[in-house]
C-alpha cells in the first residue's frame, strides 16, 4: 500500500529548506483532497488557514468513528511516523507551531505508541529549526467528536458540541484563534507527496465490511469498480446492498465505479470509503432500525432535529418492524427524514437520514410489505 | 445593501441577521431559543427561512448583498411545523399553564398545530423542588436560554449534561439546585420559553394562614406597584399602588405595610455606617446588601470581600425585624399569633427569609406573579377596584424608599441621607441622573465635608464580578458601591410578571421615579415614621439594639 510507505522523517528535511508558500504549491499540484470524507481541497485549506493571522494550530482527526471504518487505524497502528511527520509539515506550512491529535477514545492502546514517535519526531524538527509541539488529546467515545467543531469545543475541555459555521476554523477555531484539522489519512499523505514525484493521488483506501468473510482495508484507485472490491471480500451469499458507513447511504449492488460523483450520482455519498455489504438474508428494515439506534444514542442533543427527530425516526422504524405501522406513518418518517436533513445543525444530524431516504428509494419494497 | 425578502426588495445595513433584518422592516419571524443581546445558539431551528433553496436558521445568519429570502416559503412551513412538533412532544405531557401563554404554545397554534403528532416524551424526570425555584424537566425543551441567563450573570450553576435525547440542563453532578452556587435570582425563569423553571409558589401556605386565626400583615416591596398591572393586561409602567393595597385587604390581610418603609428604615443605616466607614477609613468601598442573589453571589465566589459589604439587613427583612418587635409589642400581638408576609419582587428573598441570620422574622415571601395569582384565586376584579392607602405607621414612606426598585435607587436615597444628615446642609437637587437608566455600570462623586466621595452602581452580577476584580487587584477607586443582581434591579427581578424585557423594564423604573417626584417626603431621614420610630424605640441608628434587630452577618461559602 502507497500510505503505508515508512517516510521515515526524511520530508522534514526536505522542507526545512523550502518555503511554507512552496510547500502549500506541492501539495496544491498533487490534487490531495481530505480523506475524512469531506473532500475538501488540502492545498486550499493549508492556504486559506496561512492566511489567516496570529497564532495558529493544527489538530489532526483520529477520531474515526463512522461505522464500518478503520483505514485510519492501520495507519496509526502500522505507519504512525507518516501521521507525525505529516502534522509537522503542515503546522510548517501555514506558520503553526502547536498542534493536537485528537485520538479515538477507542484507540487509546495506540496513545504510548504515538507519544514515542511524537518525542522521536521532535528531537528531528528541532535539529532542524522546525519547531513544533504536538499533544495527545482523548477522545470518550462520542461520535460527535469527529466534526471537526466538536473536536475543538473538546480539546478546549468542553462538552463536545458542534458549533455554528461561519465562522470556519480556518479562521477562528481552537481557542478562537485559525485552526487547521485534516484526517489521519490526509495528513499521511504529505510526507509522501513531499518526497515522492511518483505519489499517486488516486489510490483509495476501502475499509469493507459487513457479509463477507474477508473484511479489511483494501487498496484500490478511485473509480475502481464495486464489484472487484466486494469479490476481494469473498462474500458468502449473494449480496444485496451495500452501506457507505452509516452516514453515506445505501445502494443496491450493482457493479459501479467507486468514485464520489458516480456514488452521489445515484444518490448515496462515498465519504471516508467505508463498505459495508448487505447480502440476501438481511432485510433492509432491520438494517435501518439498527443505525437509527446509532444516530439516536449519538446525537449531542444540541439542535431540535437531530435531538428529537432521531429518537423519532427510531420509534417510527420500530413500528414499522413490529408490523404497526400504516402507510401515514411511513409518510411521516419521509417527512421527517427530510426535515432532519434539511434543518440539523450539523453534520451528524444532516447526514443521518440517509440511509433511509436511500433504502426508500431503491428497497421501498421491503418497507411496504410491513406495514399494516 | 439591497436583499429581497417574500419577493420585496429591502435596503439594509451591511453585517446584520436575517432575523434583525426582517424586525427592522416588521416581517415576523418565530423565533424561540434566539434571546436578544445574547449569541445566537440556533438550535431551536424554528426562525428557519428559505435561501436558495436551503433552510437556514434567520437568527444566526447574515443577510448579504442581493440574498433572495423567503420566510413563509411551503419548505420553511413544513420544516418549522415538523420542528415544532418535535418540541410539542418533549413538553406537552405536563404542560403547566401560566395566566399567559408561553412562547412554544404561541408558535404551535401559529403553525397550526392542533393534535400531537408524535406520542409524549419517553422520560420522565423528578421535578427539583427548591426553596425558591423549581425546575422541571418534564417541561424542558433544552433551548439553552436559561443556561446563557446564569453564564450572564457569572454564576454557571446550570448546563448541559448528557446528550441525545437524554440531555437535560442541570446543576453539576445532577445535584439540587438548592445545593448549587445558583444564587436564586431567577433569571433563567424569565428567560424560560415554556415554564419548565419557575418559583416555588406559597400562595397556598398564605392561604392557610389567613385561614387561621393568627394576625396576618403583608408588606409590598417598590418595584412590584409598578409591574403588577401588567398581571391583569394593563400597560407596563401603570402604578397600581392603590389597586394593589385595596386587594390585599381583600384578600384577607390585617394590615397592609410598604417595605418602603423598611427601605428608609435601611437608608437610616447605610447612611450611618457609611459615614462610619469613611470616617475609620475601614472596610472600603462599602457595598450594598439588599439583593439576596448578590450576598449569596459574594459568599460563593468572594467571599475574602465580605467585609467590604454593609451589615444592614434588607428593607423587608427589617421590617420583619422591626414588626416581630415594636410592632408586636405596641398592638400587643401574642409572638406566635404575627404572620409577616412580603410580596416581593424576587425569588431569592424566598432563599433570604430561610437564612438563619434572618430568625423567621418574615415568615413567607409571595412573587409578584403569585400576588396575581391569589388576586385571581380570590375572584377580584382588580382593574375596577377603588385606590386604597397603605395602614400607618409602618405603612408611611418616602420617594427615597420607591427608587430601591430600580438599579441606582439605593445609592440615590443613601447619598441624599448621608450627605444631608452629616453635613446638616440641603441637597439642592435631589436627583442623581447619572446613576439612573439601564446603564449596567454608572458612576459618580460627591462631596461630603470636604472629602470626595466616589461611588459606583452596577446591576447584572457579570458586572459585580468586574467591581470586585477591581478590589482584587487593588484597582477600585469608590467608597460605595450598590450592586443588583437583575439588570435594572428589582424591577427586572426574577419574581416579576413575564415578559420582563429591556422595554418593559425601562417602563416601570420610570413609573418608580415619577412616583418618588409627586411624594413629598422624598428624604428617609424625614419619613416621620422613621423619626417617630427611632424616638420611641431605636435610639438612633447602629445603637445597640439597632445592631441588633437590624444588622446581620454573613456566610463564607466557596464554590
Amino acid at each position: 500500500m502507497q500510505i503505508l510507505k515508512n517516510s521515515n522523517f526524511r520530508a522534514l528535511s526536505k522542507i526545512a529548506g523550502m518555503k511554507p508558500e512552496e510547500v502549500i504549491e506541492l501539495v496544491k499540484k498533487s490534487g490531495l483532497s481530505g480523506r475524512g470524507g469531506a473532500n475538501f481541497p488540502t492545498g486550499l485549506k493549508l492556504e486559506f488557514t496561512r492566511s489567516s493571522q496570529g497564532e495558529k494550530y493544527v489538530i489532526a482527526n483520529a477520531d474515526e468513528g463512522e461505522p464500518g471504518t478503520f483505514k485510519d487505524k492501520l495507519i496509526l497502528e502500522k505507519n504512525p511516523n507518516n501521521v507525525i511527520e505529516g502534522m509537522i509539515i503542515a503546522g510548517y506550512a501555514i506558520g503553526s507551531s502547536k498542534g493536537y491529535l485528537y485520538l479515538r477514545g477507542e484507540y487509546s492502546y495506540l496513545k504510548n505508541k504515538l507519544q514515542k514517535v511524537i518525542n522521536n519526531a521532535k528531537k528531528i524538527a528541532d535539529k532542524l529549526k522546525i519547531y513544533f509541539d504536538i499533544e495527545i488529546i482523548s477522545g470518550a467515545g462520542a461520535y460527535i467528536c469527529g466534526d471537526e467543531t466538536a473536536i475543538i469545543e473538546s480539546v478546549e475541555g468542553k462538552r463536545g458540541n458542534p458549533r455554528l459555521k461561519p465562522p470556519f476554523p480556518a479562521n477562528q477555531g481552537l481557542f478562537n484563534k485559525p485552526t487547521l484539522i485534516n484526517n489521519v489519512e490526509t495528513l499521511a499523505n504529505l510526507p509522501l507527496i513531499i518526497l515522492d514525484k511518483s505519489w499517486n493521488n488516486s489510490f483509495r483506501l476501502f475499509s469493507l465490511s459487513g457479509n463477507i468473510t474477508k473484511p479489511g482495508v483494501y487498496e484500490l484507485e478511485s473509480g475502481a469498480s464495486l464489484k472487484k472490491l466486494i469479490n476481494l471480500g469473498k462474500p458468502k451469499n449473494k449480496i444485496k446492498a451495500v452501506y457507505f458507513g452509516c452516514s453515506g447511504g445505501c445502494l443496491p449492488y450493482e457493479d459501479i465505479a467507486l468514485n464520489n460523483e458516480a456514488v452521489k450520482e445515484k444518490g448515496a455519498m462515498l465519504g471516508s470509503c467505508a463498505i459495508i455489504a448487505v447480502d440476501e438474508k438481511h432485510n433492509i428494515v432491520d438494517v435501518a432500525t439498527n443505525i437509527a439506534k446509532f444516530f439516536e444514542y449519538e446525537s449531542c442533543g444540541k439542535c431540535t432535529p437531530c435531538r428529537e427527530g432521531t429518537m423519532r425516526v427510531l420509534e417510527l422504524l420500530e413500528k414499522i418492524s413490529l408490523k404497526k405501522a400504516a402507510n401515514e406513518d411511513l409518510e411521516l418518517l419521509e417527512e421527517l427524514c427530510r426535515v432532519i436533513n434539511e434543518t440539523s445543525l450539523c453534520g451528524l444530524g444532516q447526514s443521518s437520514t440517509a440511509h433511509i431516504t436511500t433504502a426508500l428509494k431503491y428497497f421501498r419494497k421491503e418497507f411496504t410489505d410491513k406495514l399494516k | 445593501m439591497k436583499i429581497t425578502i417574500n419577493n420585496k426588495e429591502i435596503e439594509c445595513q451591511p453585517n446584520k441577521t436575517i432575523l434583525e433584518v426582517a424586525k427592522e422592516n416588521d416581517i415576523e419571524i418565530p423565533t424561540l431559543c434566539y434571546q436578544e443581546g445574547f449569541e445566537a445558539r440556533a438550535v431551536c431551528r424554528i426562525c428557519l427561512v428559505e435561501v436558495d433553496n436551503k433552510l437556514l436558521p434567520s437568527c444566526s445568519t447574515k443577510a448579504k448583498e442581493g440574498m433572495v429570502i423567503s420566510t413563509e416559503s411551503k419548505k420553511v412551513l413544513e420544516a418549522r411545523k415538523i420542528n415544532t412538533e418535535l418540541l410539542m412532544s418533549k413538553h406537552i405531557q405536563s404542560c403547566f399553564v401560566e395566566s399567559k401563554e408561553h412562547e412554544l404554545c404561541k408558535i404551535a397554534k401559529n403553525v397550526g398545530i392542533r393534535q400531537a403528532k408524535f406520542d409524549s416524551n419517553k422520560k420522565t424526570y423528578i421535578v427539583d423542588k427548591g426553596i425558591a425555584i423549581v425546575t422541571d424537566n418534564n417541561q424542558c425543551i433544552l433551548c439553552g436560554r436559561c443556561v446563557q441567563a446564569c453564564q450572564m450573570q457569572n454564576v454557571n450553576a446550570i448546563d448541559f449534561a448528557y446528550r441525545s435525547y437524554h440531555t437535560k440542563v442541570t446543576p453539576a453532578y445532577e445535584n439540587k439546585l438548592d445545593d448549587s452556587v445558583c444564587v436564586n435570582c431567577g433569571q433563567c425563569l424569565l428567560a424560560c420559553p415554556v415554564n419548565a423553571i419557575y418559583e416555588k409558589d406559597d400562595t397556598k401556605e398564605v392561604l392557610k394562614a389567613l385561614k387561621s386565626k393568627k394576625h396576618v400583615i403583608v408588606q409590598t416591596a417598590p418595584a412590584v406597584r409598578a409591574s403588577l398591572g401588567e398581571e391583569f393586561d394593563l400597560p407596563a409602567g401603570t402604578l397600581v399602588t392603590g389597586k394593589m393595597v385595596s386587594s390585599l385587604r381583600k384578600i384577607g390581610f390585617k394590615k397592609i405595610f410598604d417595605t418602603q418603609f423598611g427601605a428608609d428604615l435601611t437608608i437610616m443605616e447605610e447612611a450611618a455606617e457609611l459615614i462610619k466607614r469613611l470616617k475609620e477609613n475601614k472596610n472600603l468601598p462599602m457595598i450594598t446588601s439588599c439583593c439576596p442573589a448578590w450576598i449569596k453571589y459574594i459568599e460563593h465566589f468572594y467571599p475574602e470581600f465580605l467585609n467590604h459589604v454593609s451589615t444592614c439587613k434588607s428593607p423587608h427583612d427589617m421590617f420583619g425585624a422591626i414588626a416581630k418587635s415594636y410592632y408586636k409589642d405596641k398592638y400587643k400581638i401574642n409572638k406566635k399569633d404575627l404572620v409577616v408576609v412580603s410580596v416581593m419582587p424576587c425569588t431569592a428573598k424566598k432563599f433570604e427569609i430561610q437564612r438563619k441570620e434572618m430568625k423567621k422574622e418574615v415568615d413567607y415571601v409571595l412573587t409578584t406573579r403569585e400576588l396575581a395569582r391569589l388576586i385571581k384565586i380570590k375572584k377580584i376584579d382588580f382593574n375596577n377596584l377603588a385606590d386604597e392607602d397603605f395602614d400607618a405607621a409602618l405603612g408611611l414612606s418616602s420617594g427615597a424608599g420607591t427608587i430601591f426598585g430600580a438599579s441606582g435607587g439605593v445609592m440615590e436615597a443613601a447619598l441624599r441621607t448621608a450627605y444631608e444628615t452629616a453635613t446638616g446642609k440641603k441637597l439642592e437637587m435631589l436627583e442623581f441622573n447619572q446613576i439612573r437608566g439601564m446603564s449596567d455600570f454608572k458612576e459618580g462623586s460627591i462631596i461630603i465635608n470636604g472629602k470626595t466621595v466616589n461611588f459606583a452602581v452596577v446591576n447584572g452580577l457579570h458586572n459585580a464580578k468586574e467591581v470586585l476584580e477591581q478590589i482584587k487587584n487593588k484597582e477600585c477607586k469608590y467608597d460605595f458601591i450598590e450592586v443588583m443582581a437583575c439588570p435594572g434591579g428589582c424591577i427586572a427581578g426574577g419574581g416579576q410578571p413575564i415578559p420582563t424585557n429591556k422595554e418593559i423594564v425601562e417602563k416601570r423604573m420610570q413609573a418608580l421615579y415619577i412616583n418618588d417626584k409627586n411624594n413629598t417626603i422624598r428624604r428617609s431621614h424625614e419619613n416621620p415614621a422613621i423619626i417617630q420610630l427611632y424616638e420611641e424605640f431605636l435610639g438612633r441608628p447602629l445603637s445597640k439594639k439597632a445592631e441588633k434587630l437590624l444588622h446581620t452577618n454573613y456566610i463564607k461559602r466557596g464554590i
